[in-house]
């Protein structure tokens, strides 16, 4: 499991347990006010973890919120990529084709 | 008179009242003068030279901190081109004039630098960018021409210039042998800026990148209407923000928008690992509808993900004035510190930090311009990306400070330094490592809540 993925299952168990207890609002208050990871000791290594979890967890409620439609929306963060890239191709290669159609002007007009 | 000889007289002219000025002086002030009046030379000596300066200004790493932020403030404007010559660049570039390609064309344009102009024109037909909403046909566009001779132009007075860096050397403005090192850099960077395509690239990662922030947009390229001398894009409607007023006659919550703007840079380094660096005021307007497009992508940095944790660790000894912490991590970038002179320079950044980062509030100008010189008075050589860095963070407070002074952008980093570091501390070797500790930890933290409530 990678630290996304163990940050995203520690969110989607406190987005299930939303009325969180106030020890774990107070951790995440805290985590989100120190420059990270600050302190060596194991208190700020869960008020961090406690933060964080907090922010994946508004994103996935977020996502969850969200209608499908419009660009990109119900796509997962690597289909997004894929869908970038795929376009990204697509504008260079209409860029070539004007400079190919460009060129094919010129010559007609120099002929 | 021929070119070199007016660049001579321009350059003689310039340092001889930069002397006076300053009275034969070596202080911050003195220094500070001769900066300006090199960047009045470059001005002075047209689009080769402001070419060369904005080059500078992106250099930190060889040149001295007062030239480089001076370089920054320089105009780049230049005499509009003829309006044949304009058309003649979209014929070539598109395969017909601009009647033919946009549905209208004004010959007017709206802005006019060394490399290029901007046209407004509007969109003939709907178009399917490569991020975003469909612009639909009658959309109004920004389209850039470049000069028809800009590539040759700049060439001769970038090889003119070769020889001044020399001076600069002798007057202390230009520090080590960097000077072939940037022409080098300086002709890479001619190709680049003279593809204008290049610019257009960097703008559609931007616009994915920030494609689930609302508030923050680049201008969508029109890829069929562009080439290498042409860019089509998406106008954009509003004021930049170095003139914060405009924008709130019109209503824009101007704080609310430069702190999310100084947010937006600290997402684009420590998260996105891509930033703009060559963010000026006049690259990043305010809409009427509250948002901020940066516009002008000819400058990109790039960070990896272990050169985005030693930012975040930096900025984590910045903030806890922990200068040792800073100079630790600044290693992974590339700063270098001898062991001998660590003691020193450890003490130096840590008097720099209380001075400029402590309990008066925080100035991130001074701070980064001390640091550069502090590290360049002990001879330690600092790696362009540090650089360029150290340069963006400065000109995004200054950027964000015009609108609205009380903005910290340090203060604006620390969610971003603590997601990134936690991250690294979730790392399964480092998790197993600390687990039996936290676990402990969060028993005590839930047992102490338990009993006060």
């Amino acid at each position: 499991m990678t630290p996304e993925e163990f940050v995203r299952a520690l969110a989607a168990w406190a987005l299930v347990h939303e009325v969180a207890d106030d020890g774990w609002k107070a951790a995440v208050a805290r985590g989100s006010d120190s420059a990270a990871g600050a302190g060596p000791g194991p208190e700020s290594f869960v008020d961090v973890l406690s933060a964080l979890v907090a922010r994946e967890k508004e994103r996935l409620k977020a996502e969850i919120g969200s209608e499908p439609g419009g660009d990109g929306a119900g796509m997962g963060p690597g289909q997004e990529a894929i869908r970038f890239e795929i376009a990204e191709l697509r504008g260079r290669i209409e860029a070539l084709q004007a400079s190919v159609d460009a060129l094919a002007s010129r010559g007609q007009a120099e002929s | 008179m021929g070119r070199a000889a007016h660049i001579a007289s321009v350059f003689t002219r310039r340092f001889a009242s930069g002397v006076v000025r300053s009275r034969l002086g070596t202080s911050p002030t003195a220094r500070a003068e001769l900066a300006r009046q090199t960047r009045l030379a470059f001005e002075e000596l047209g689009p080769g030279f402001v070419k060369l300066g904005q080059l500078v200004s992106v250099r930190p790493d060889i040149f001295g901190a007062d030239l480089v932020f001076e370089m920054a403030k320089l105009r780049d404007s230049a005499p509009p081109m003829a309006l044949e010559a304009v058309e003649r660049q979209i014929t070539r570039s598109l395969g017909g004039g601009p009647d033919r390609v946009f549905a209208s064309f004004d010959p007017e344009p709206i802005a006019s630098a060394s490399v290029a102009q901007v046209h407004t024109a509007t969109l003939r037909e709907d178009y399917r960018p490569v991020w975003g909403d469909v612009l639909p046909g009658g959309a109004k566009l920004a389209v850039k021409v470049l000069r028809e001779d800009a590539a040759r132009l700049m060439a001769e007075d970038l090889a003119a210039a070769g020889a001044l860096l020399g001076a600069l050397r002798r007057v202390g403005l230009l520090r080590g042998s960097g000077a072939d090192a940037l022409l080098e850099e300086s002709a890479r960077s001619l190709a680049s800026e003279t593809d204008l395509r290049n610019e257009g690239r960097s703008a559609d990662r931007f616009a994915f990148d920030f494609r689930d922030d609302p508030l923050v947009f680049a201008p969508r390229v029109v890829w069929p209407l562009s080439g290498p001398a042409v860019l089509s894009m998406e106008h954009v409607e509003g004021w930049p923000v170095c003139v914060p007023d405009a924008a709130a006659r019109a209503g824009v919550d101007s704080r609310r928008l430069a702190i999310h703007g100084a947010h937006a840079f600290m997402r684009q380094v420590l998260e996105l690992g891509r930033f703009h660096a060559d963010l000026h005021p006049a690259n990043v307007f305010v809409t009427p509808d509250g948002r901020i497009s940066y516009l002008d992508f000819g400058i990109v940095g790039e960070l990896s993900r272990d050169e985005r944790e030693a930012v975040a660790e930096v900025l984590a000894g910045i903030v806890y004035g922990d200068a040792d912490r800073a100079l630790r991590h600044s290693a992974r970038l590339g700063v270098v510190v001898p062991p001998h002179k660590v003691p020193k320079l450890t003490r130096d950044v840590a008097a720099l930090m209380e001075r400029t980062m402590g309990s008066g509030g925080r100035d991130v100008r001074h701070f980064g311009i001390g640091l550069l010189r502090l590290l360049s008075s002990s001879g330690v050589a600092v790696p362009v990306g540090y650089g360029l860095l150290v340069k963006a963070l400065v000109t995004v407070e200054g950027v964000a400070r015009s609108v609205h002074p009380d903005v910290d952008i340090v203060e604006t980093a620390k969610p971003f330094v603590t997601a990134l570091l936690a991250r690294r501390a979730l790392e399964p070797a480092r998790v197993l490592e600390r687990l039996p500790d936290a676990i402990d930890a969060a028993i005590r933290v839930l047992a102490d809540a338990g009993q006060a409530s």
